[in-house]
C-alpha cells in the first residue's frame, strides 16, 4: 500500500493485520486560496486529498511555505476550504472542537495563567472538577519535564519550556485527534529526543490520532506509520509513505535498523527534489 | 535592586512634589503679584475650605458625579471596544459615530446638554460619561485587536463559546492597554468633572473655584486647584496599584538600560 493520495470516489484504506482501520479524517479535494495584500490570489494548497485512520501517526513534510499549517487549520475547523471538504467521523467539519486539539507552531499559551493555569483550562472547560483537573494537570506538567514551574507565567519561560506547556495544555482535555504544527521545532536536540519518545510512549499507550507537521525527516520516520510529502507553489501531495516499522519503536535500535535509514535516505532525496521544483507563483 | 535604589524609586514622587512647591513659592515671591499667591499662602487656605461644610458637600458631591460617570463610562466603554476590536461588522458601525464625536470637547456639548437635561447631576455627569468612555472605547478596540488568533481558535478547540471567548479570552489578554485607556479615562473624568461645574455653575469643586476667582480670592483659588491635583494624584496612585496587580503578567521583565556596561 504505497505512494497513492487517496481520491474521494475511491477511498484507499491501508488493511493492517492487528487492527482493522477505520477511517476518522478524510480531506477531500481540499484546496486554499488567499488573498494577498497585492490584492492577488495565492494558491496554498491544491486539490489535497487524504485519509486518516483512526490510531494512526501521520506527518506531513514539506518545505516551509508549502500549506502544511494551512491543511492542518483546515482539519481543525479554524479555516474554511475555498473548495473541498474536510470530515472528521463522517461529519463535515464546520468549526473548531474538543475532538482535534491543537498545538500551535506560536504555541499561543494565554499569558495571563500560569503554567498550571493553562493546562488546567481545558478540563475546566470540559466541567472536570478543580481537584481532579489540578492532579491530573500537575502530572501532565511533570510529563513534559516542567515539575517546578507550575506557577511561572509564559513570559517567564524559554521557547522550548513555552512549547511543552502548550503540548501538556492540549493533551491535558484528551482530544481524539491532535493536530501538532512543529511542536518540537523550537526544542534542542536533546529535549527533542526525549519528547519525541514520551508522545511515542503517549501514542503506544492510547493510540490517539495524530497529525504530525514537521521540517525533520528523522523525526517523521521515527514517529510515523504514515508520511505525506508535500510540494509547495501550490501545495500538493506529492507522495505517501507508509513507514512499516515494527512498533514499539526505540530509538536506540531503530537508528541501527537499516529499514530505518534506507526511510530516511529516500524521504530525504525526495525532499530535496521537492525542494527544488518548488517556486512562488 | 538595592535598598537604597528601591527607597528612592518610592520617595520620588514625593521629592517632585515637594520640587514643584518650591518653584512655585520661589516664583511667587519673586513675581509678587497679587493673583499669583505663594504656596505656603495656598496650602494655608486648604484647611478653610476642608473644615467648611458647604464647600465639603460640594467637593464630595463632584466626586460622586464623577466616579458615576466613570464607572459607567468604563462598564459601556469596555464590552463596546472589545467587540468592535473583533469584530468588523461592530467596528464599522460605531467608529464613523465615535470619530465625529472623538475631536469635540465634551465640555463644549454642555450647553447643549443642559438645555436637555438641566444643570443638574444628570447633564454633568452625562458629559463626564463622554469624557471617559472615548479613550476606554478606543483603547479597549485596539487591545482586542491585537490579541492573538491562535489564542482564540485554541479556547474554541476547548469549547469555549464566541461570548465565552471575549470574557475569558479576548478581555484578560487585552487588559493591560484596556486598563491604559482607564487610566486615560480617569484622568479625564477629572478633567470634565471641573469643567462641567464651570460651565454649569452650581455646585461642586468646579463652582468653588470659579466663584472664588469671580470674588478674587486668589489663595483659596490656588487651595482649591491643590485640593483637585491632590485628588488627581492619589486617584491615578490607586488606580495605578490595582492595574499593576492585575497585569502583573504583562510587566517587562527589564527596564531599558540606559547604558550597557
Ligand atoms: N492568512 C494568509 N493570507 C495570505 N496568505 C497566507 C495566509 N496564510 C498562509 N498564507 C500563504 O499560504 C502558504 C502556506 O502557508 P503555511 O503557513 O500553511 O505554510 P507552512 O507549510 O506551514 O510553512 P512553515 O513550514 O514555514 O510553517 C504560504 O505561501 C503563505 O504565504
Ligand atoms: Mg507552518
Amino acid at each position: 500500500m504505497k505512494v497513492v493520495p487517496s481520491r474521494s470516489s475511491e477511498w484507499v484504506r491501508p488493511v493492517t493485520s492487528q487492527k482493522p482501520a477505520s477511517a476518522i479524517i478524510e480531506i477531500d479535494r481540499v484546496s486554499q486560496v488567499f488573498q494577498t495584500s497585492a490584492r492577488k490570489d495565492h494558491l496554498a494548497l491544491s486539490d489535497i486529498s487524504l485519509t486518516i485512520d483512526e490510531g494512526a501517526f501521520v506527518s506531513i513534510l514539506g518545505p516551509s511555505g508549502c500549506g502544511k499549517s494551512t491543511l492542518l487549520y483546515i482539519v481543525g475547523g479554524f479555516v474554511s476550504p475555498t473548495s473541498g471538504a474536510a470530515k472528521i467521523k463522517g461529519q463535515a467539519i464546520t468549526g473548531p472542537g474538543p475532538d482535534r486539539g491543537p498545538v500551535f507552531q506560536e504555541f499561543a499559551l494565554f499569558p495571563w495563567k500560569t503554567v498550571l493555569g493553562n493546562v488546567m483550562y481545558g478540563p475546566r472547560q470540559q466541567g472536570v472538577r478543580t481537584p481532579e483537573a489540578e492532579a491530573q494537570s500537575r502530572a501532565l506538567i511533570e510529563m513534559v519535564g516542567l515539575k517546578g514551574y507550575e506557577n511561572f507565567y509564559p513570559k517567564e519561560l524559554s521557547g522550548g519550556m513555552k512549547q511543552r506547556v502548550a503540548l501538556a495544555r492540549t493533551l491535558a482535555y484528551h482530544p481524539e485527534v491532535l493536530l501538532m504544527d512543529e511542536p518540537f521545532g523550537a526544542l534542542d536536540a536533546h529535549t527533542r529526543t526525549r519528547l519525541q519518545n514520551d508522545l511515542l510512549n503517549i501514542w503506544e499507550r492510547d493510540r490517539k490520532t495524530v497529525l504530525f507537521v514537521t521540517h525533520s525527516v528523522d523525526e517523521a520516520v521515527f514517529l510515523s506509520d504514515k508520511v505525506v510529502m508535500m510540494s509547495k507553489s501550490p501545495g500538493r501531495i506529492r507522495q505517501v509513505i507508509d513507514i512499516d516499522l515494527p512498533r514499539p519503536r526505540r530509538r536506540n535500535e531503530l537508528l541501527l535498523d537499516p529499514r530505518y535509514q534506507k526511510y530516511v535516505v529516500d524521504i530525504e532525496r525526495m525532499f530535496d527534489e521537492v525542494d527544488e521544483t518548488g517556486s512562488p507563483s | 535592586m538595592t535598598l537604597l535604589a528601591t527607597s528612592a524609586r518610592r520617595a520620588a514622587p514625593v521629592f517632585a512634589c515637594i520640587g514643584l512647591l518650591a518653584i512655585w513659592q520661589v516664583a511667587s515671591l519673586a513675581l509678587k503679584n497679587d493673583s499669583f499667591p505663594t504656596a505656603i499662602e495656598a496650602i494655608r487656605a486648604i484647611p478653610d475650605i476642608l473644615g467648611d461644610k458647604e464647600s465639603l458637600i460640594n467637593i464630595l458631591a463632584s466626586f460622586r458625579r464623577m466616579a458615576i460617570g466613570f464607572g459607567v463610562a468604563v462598564l459601556v466603554s469596555i464590552p463596546l471596544g472589545l467587540l468592535m476590536g473583533r469584530s468588523r461588522a461592530v467596528a464599522a458601525f460605531f467608529n464613523p459615530l465615535l470619530m465625529v464625536i472623538y475631536p469635540v470637547p465634551k465640555a463644549a456639548l454642555m450647553p447643549i446638554i443642559m438645555l436637555w437635561l438641566g444643570v443638574g447631576d444628570i447633564a454633568k455627569t452625562l458629559v463626564i460619561f463622554l469624557g471617559v468612555s472615548l479613550p476606554v472605547i478606543y483603547h479597549s478596540f485596539e487591545g482586542a485587536r491585537a490579541v492573538e488568533e491562535k489564542m482564540l481558535w485554541s479556547g474554541a478547540a476547548m469549547g469555549l463559546s464566541p461570548l465565552q471567548r471575549l470574557i475569558r479570552i479576548v478581555l484578560p489578554a487585552a487588559l493591560p492597554e484596556v486598563l491604559t485607556g482607564c487610566r486615560t479615562g480617569l484622568v479625564l473624568a477629572l478633567i470634565t468633572m471641573i469643567t462641567s461645574e464651570m460651565i454649569a455653575r452650581q455646585s461642586g469643586a468646579g463652582n468653588i473655584l470659579f466663584n472664588a476667582l469671580d470674588m478674587g480670592q486668589y489663595d483659596t483659588v490656588f487651595a482649591m486647584i491643590i485640593i483637585v491635583g491632590a485628588m488627581g494624584i492619589c486617584l491615578d496612585a490607586i488606580f495605578e496599584r490595582v492595574r499593576a496587580r492585575l497585569v502583573r503578567w504583562s510587566e517587562p521583565q527589564f527596564d531599558m538600560p540606559l547604558s550597557f556596561s
